[in-house]
């Protein structure tokens, strides 16, 4: 079976973007490795052949920093299968209040805040990986 | 040039360290090094069609900062925007290995990345003022 891809948006202007792109790292890295691994948006988007077979046709969870969900767009526009959509203005709507950095480096409270988000994403991909079983 | 702002827009690629520095690299120059002078562009956003990045590539100069040589900010800037002023590849400047070895997060990040940031940053500033030099 293949690795569900789990694709962040990386965008560079906010923190929202760098916590994207943490979270996505930390499930493919730390948290459900043998299940996951992630893809590169950029060249995803490039809509290249090879960029195209990464996401085409597979199961993918995007991880969108903003309400303009590059990410999950730009996965379904290559074809790729998108099980679930996180979007961390969603998660932050949680934590009113709270500064989480900016788009540089995360403060203390903005990785609890992208560790736990991570969390959720790792629990959706076993959920995933279970169902394809 | 003296007035002009300068677009950067960097790959941030996933899948392996070049995107990580790229990224890093990208933001020290904007917040740092040539703070009112850069802009940093959202790439996913300007391929997803994000007008306000789009309009500004066309009226003003672009630097692509790409992590690999498969130019993905590049190429994206020369479809939607028509000119890319300068790019950057981090591969040419740190060696494809560095490049393509395993994104690391940014709680890992050493002195060794930081001072190969410092590396591409100065890259970036040397081009832009270049162009502002015009």
């Amino acid at each position: 079976m293949s690795k569900i891809k789990v694709v962040p948006c990386s965008g560079i202007g906010k923190v929202f973007g760098l916590m994207a792109r943490e979270s996505a790292l930390r499930v493919t890295d730390v948290l459900a490795s043998d299940i996951c691994e992630t893809a590169c948006l950029a060249h995803i988007v490039s809509g290249d052949d090879e960029a195209r077979a990464k996401v085409e046709g597979l199961n993918c969870i995007s991880v969108d920093g903003c309400p303009a969900l590059c990410a999950a767009k730009s996965i379904k526009a290559s074809g790729g299968i998108v099980k679930a959509e996180f979007r961390v203005v969603d998660i932050m709507k949680e934590h009113r209040g709270k500064n989480a950095g900016d788009g540089t480096a995360l403060s203390e409270e903005g990785w609890i805040i992208t560790d736990d988000l991570a969390d959720r994403i790792a629990a959706k991909a076993i959920e995933i990986a279970k169902e394809v079983e | 040039m003296p007035n002009v702002q300068i677009g950067v827009l960097s790959c941030s690629g996933e899948e392996m360290l070049g995107g990580t520095l790229a990224r890093m690299a990208t933001r020290k120059v904007m917040e740092k090094l040539r703070i009112g002078r850069v802009v940093s562009l959202c790439l996913p956003l300007y391929i997803a069609g994000g007008e306000e990045e789009r309009n500004f590539a066309k009226e003003f100069p672009v630097i692509s900062v790409d992590g690999c040589d498969k130019s993905c900010a590049k190429i994206a800037t020369l479809k939607y925007s028509g000119e890319v002023k300068d790019t950057v590849i981090i591969s040419e400047l740190l060696g494809k290995d560095v490049v393509l070895s395993k994104m690391v997060s940014a709680r890992d990040l050493t002195d060794v990345h930081y001072k190969m940031v410092d590396i591409i940053a100065e890259e970036i500033c040397k081009k832009v003022d270049a162009i502002v030099a015009e």
